[in-house]
């Protein structure tokens, strides 16, 4: 169906809501307060909170393709300044989320993932780190049970879909 | 003697293994106030929220709740020196204890491992217990060198205080905790310009370009408001604005030298622990702290 001249699926906007905190959508009036306290949106005009709130209203799952909901710092100034406490930087994770299926995820976040579900931890932890901290005498952390980590991931079907999902844009260096 | 206060320690990745140096000066500073942090091997990555939480937000809770689940096992208060592990945790904890069908559908999945999450466990970062737990009085009696005469800027970094509602910080907009902790030992908390401004890192992995732009104001306001350093609590923020300072000069016509110092450096420096800061400042600061130590009068 068409909304406003947009292509729309309301089986977006309905996934959200019911996702945590996706119900908040509701309460926005589109005031804009979001893109005025926006650290981002003060340096690139085309990033706009206001709009992707008014996008996902009006079931625009097209947003999940756009490379610029990747640029939120998650800083929460819009959701502070929010008068109605719009969760606005969980709503624009949940249509990340929704990219994913496409590929519209840094290669950066991907590798994280992949070494979270192989290792349990978002870095590659080497020998000389191992042995620096010997040598400031702190103690032995240990290895994380990655085997209960990789059950649960597996169970929530992530491990096939990162096997699967290939980035749409290089975008940063690997860690 | 007083009694030793026990936390269960979340170390998480970039701390312990990238900058172990946080965990060192702030281990020191707190074994000074008796109090002991406590590692738990059943601890993961906490997963980190900046990237994780888009790729799959059900996992980043699960894991996270699995992570909460291990801390209310220990029966002690847990402690999140990282920033990022302490917004997952936290918010982890939060959602689970006051989201009744968050809770159920997330315990689903941990009872396969055989665990269960209730969020019935206090999550905390570096302030909270410096500031609330400890008190400023306990730490000034520790203070043995003032550093009265240096000018301080702080950096939260953002995922330490916000959502207020799970990190129970002290203000979302305008925090105090520490500006107060450095007033306690003797230096001067520097107001600047658009103080709880985000460092840019999180958007590194998509637009490199904007992320250091953001990096480069924030530091110009820094810079005018004349602070002889900058003070932060973040290793995420840390290796953006200090690891990575020089790189900022591209998208700024200037330069910067803005020495910055953990929060466990600068409580170190005032309690006498100056070769604990020294030995290992050449591998861990790229801004040169030498001229700083001198101005402290802690410098050889």
């Amino acid at each position: 169906m068409t909304i406003g001249g947009i292509s729309s699926d309301l089986e977006f906007r309905n996934w959200i809501l019911q996702q945590p905190e996706g119900q908040t959508l509701l309460r926005c009036y589109q005031c804009g307060r979001c893109t005025s306290a926006c650290p981002v949106a003060e340096i690139d005009s085309s990033f706009n909170p206001r709009l992707f709130l008014e996008k996902i209203i009006l079931a625009d799952e097209a947003l999940a393709e756009e490379r610029l909901i990747w640029t939120c710092l998650t800083c929460e100034q819009c959701e502070v300044r929010c008068p109605e406490h719009v969760k606005i930087p969980q709503i624009l994770i949940l249509a990340k989320v929704r990219g994913l299926a496409t590929g519209n995820t840094p290669q950066t976040a991907l590798d994280r993932a992949r070494s979270i579900l192989r290792q349990g931890r978002t870095i590659q932890v080497s020998d000389p780190m191992i042995k620096t901290r010997e040598k400031m005498e702190l103690p032995d952390l240990g290895s994380p049970p990655v085997e209960q980590l990789t059950k649960m991931l597996t169970d929530l079907k992530l491990a096939k879909r990162l096997e699967s999902t290939e980035s749409r844009y290089g975008g940063g260096e690997s860690e | 003697m007083s009694r030793v206060q026990k936390y269960t320690y979340f170390p998480g990745c970039m701390i312990p293994f990238r900058l172990p140096h946080f965990e060192l000066t702030i281990r020191k500073v707190l074994e000074r106030l008796d109090v002991d942090m406590i590692a738990d091997e059943g601890h993961t990555c906490c997963p980190e929220p900046t990237t994780f939480t888009g790729v799959d937000f059900e996992a980043w809770l699960t894991v996270g709740a699995r992570n909460v689940a291990v801390s209310e096992s220990t029966g002690r208060d847990t402690l999140a020196l990282c920033s990022g592990c302490f917004h997952t945790l936290a918010i982890a904890r939060h959602m689970i204890h006051s989201e009744q069908d968050i809770r159920e559908r997330v315990n689903s999945r941990l009872k396969k491992i055989g665990m269960e999450a209730t969020g019935n466990v206090t999550v905390k970062n570096i302030l909270h217990v410096l500031h609330e737990d400890i008190g400023l009085e306990r730490i000034k009696k520790q203070v043995v060198h003032s550093l009265k005469g240096i000018s301080l800027a702080t950096h939260y970094g953002c995922h330490l205080v916000r959502p207020i509602e799970a990190t129970h910080m002290d203000d979302a907009e305008n925090p105090r905790w520490m500006e107060n902790l450095i007033q306690a030992v003797g230096a001067e908390a520097v107001d600047y310009e658009d103080k709880m401004a985000c460092c840019g890192a999180p958007i590194a992995p998509s637009d490199e370009a904007k992320s250091f732009r953001l990096t480069a104001e924030k530091l110009r306001k820094i810079r005018a408001a004349g602070a002889d350093a900058i003070v932060m609590i973040c290793p995420t923020c840390y290796t953006q604005m200090e690891m990575q300072q020089k790189k900022t000069a591209e998208y700024l016509d200037s330069e910067f030298s803005i020495p910055v110092l953990y929060l466990g450096e600068m409580l170190a420096l005032a309690m006498g622990m100056v070769d604990l800061v020294t030995s290992n400042s050449r591998r861990y600061h790229r801004v040169k702290i030498q001229s700083l130590l001198e101005k402290m009068g802690v410098g050889k």
